[in-house]
């Protein structure tokens, strides 16, 4: 049985910037970091939260869109996390623009870990129409 | 991998950083949050309704890993991972078979209280030389890694 999709659907221009969305939680397991590693080829690679996207998954928990594209991403290093620690994580709406015609929406998360200590920053600039990138580079 | 004590100057070169794509890799990247499901990313139908692409394409987190490597390799990881920071622009979808290289210039030094902000121009490329990414990155390099007589 399929469930009923209950998320919003999005209204770029209702959007507010400052919205701030519930506080997301997680466990970053050993797993985890190894997977990171073997598929980033980097078997030092410190900042497996960058691929847990959590800057937007509370955005997707809420809204539902066409999908995004990947138009910037700003990151920030404060400590390596550590395997086996919760990892609390806070994101907003950090900003939307208009440019040439297409819709962006940026948003921001800060990870911080059971003991206080502070992990990273994400910044992420989401276009909001993904076949622009079909349409560009199709093929 | 230790910490450096060495001068910093505008035009100094990062040693670049050469990433061959798989699908492989962009799957295991993809799993490594525990997110399984289909995406544009690993799967090409989705890719195609979604992107309008005929494959499938590596996320720009991706790419922003692989910038972070290149910096953390130059800095060390004891300076970088504290006090380190990449903003990369995507450009082109990096998609498996692609091979990319991260190149990286040093563009400013500048002091700051316990140390200083060394900033860097990061461009990546693929096979044929179509830039896929560029962007800025920093690291505050802390005195005890600077020469005394800076």
């Amino acid at each position: 049985m399929v469930e009923a999709d209950e998320r919003i659907l999005l209204d770029w221009d209702a959007l507010e910037v400052g919205e701030t969305f519930d506080t997301y939680e997680y466990v970053l397991t050993q797993e985890m970091i190894d997977t990171y590693r073997q598929g980033v080829m980097d078997p030092e690679a410190s900042f497996p939260t960058i691929s847990h996207k959590v800057d937007v998954k509370q955005y997707n928990a809420k809204y539902r869109d066409a999908g995004s594209v990947n138009a910037r991403c700003a990151f920030s290093c404060y400590n390596p996390p550590v395997p086996g620690k919760r990892i609390t994580v806070r994101a907003w709406i950090a900003d939307k623009y208009l440019r040439r015609g297409k819709n962006y929406i940026v948003t921001e998360a800060v990870s911080v870990d059971e003991d206080g200590r502070l992990i990273d920053r994400v910044i992420t600039h989401e276009l909001k129409q993904p076949t622009e990138v079909g349409k560009k580079w199709g093929g | 991998m230790g910490g450096l004590v060495r001068n910093y100057a505008v035009g100094d070169e990062l040693t670049p950083l050469v990433k061959e794509m798989t699908q492989e890799a962009i799957n295991l990247f993809e799993g490594s949050s525990g997110e399984l499901g289909p995406s544009q990313f690993t799967d090409e139908e989705t890719a195609r309704e979604t992107l309008g692409t005929e494959g499938t394409v590596a996320s720009g987190r991706m790419s922003l890993s692989f910038a972070i490597e290149m910096m953390r390799r130059y800095f060390g990881s004891e300076v970088f991972n504290h006090a380190g920071t990449v903003d990369l622009r995507f450009l082109r979808p990096v998609r498996p078979g692609d091979t990319v290289t991260f190149t990286g210039t040093i563009t400013g030094v500048g002091r700051e209280a316990n140390g200083s902000r060394v900033s860097v121009e990061i461009k990546a490329e693929n096979q044929r030389g179509d830039t896929t990414a560029v962007g800025q990155g920093s690291a505050v390099v802390p005195n005890a890694y600077l020469p005394q007589d800076e």
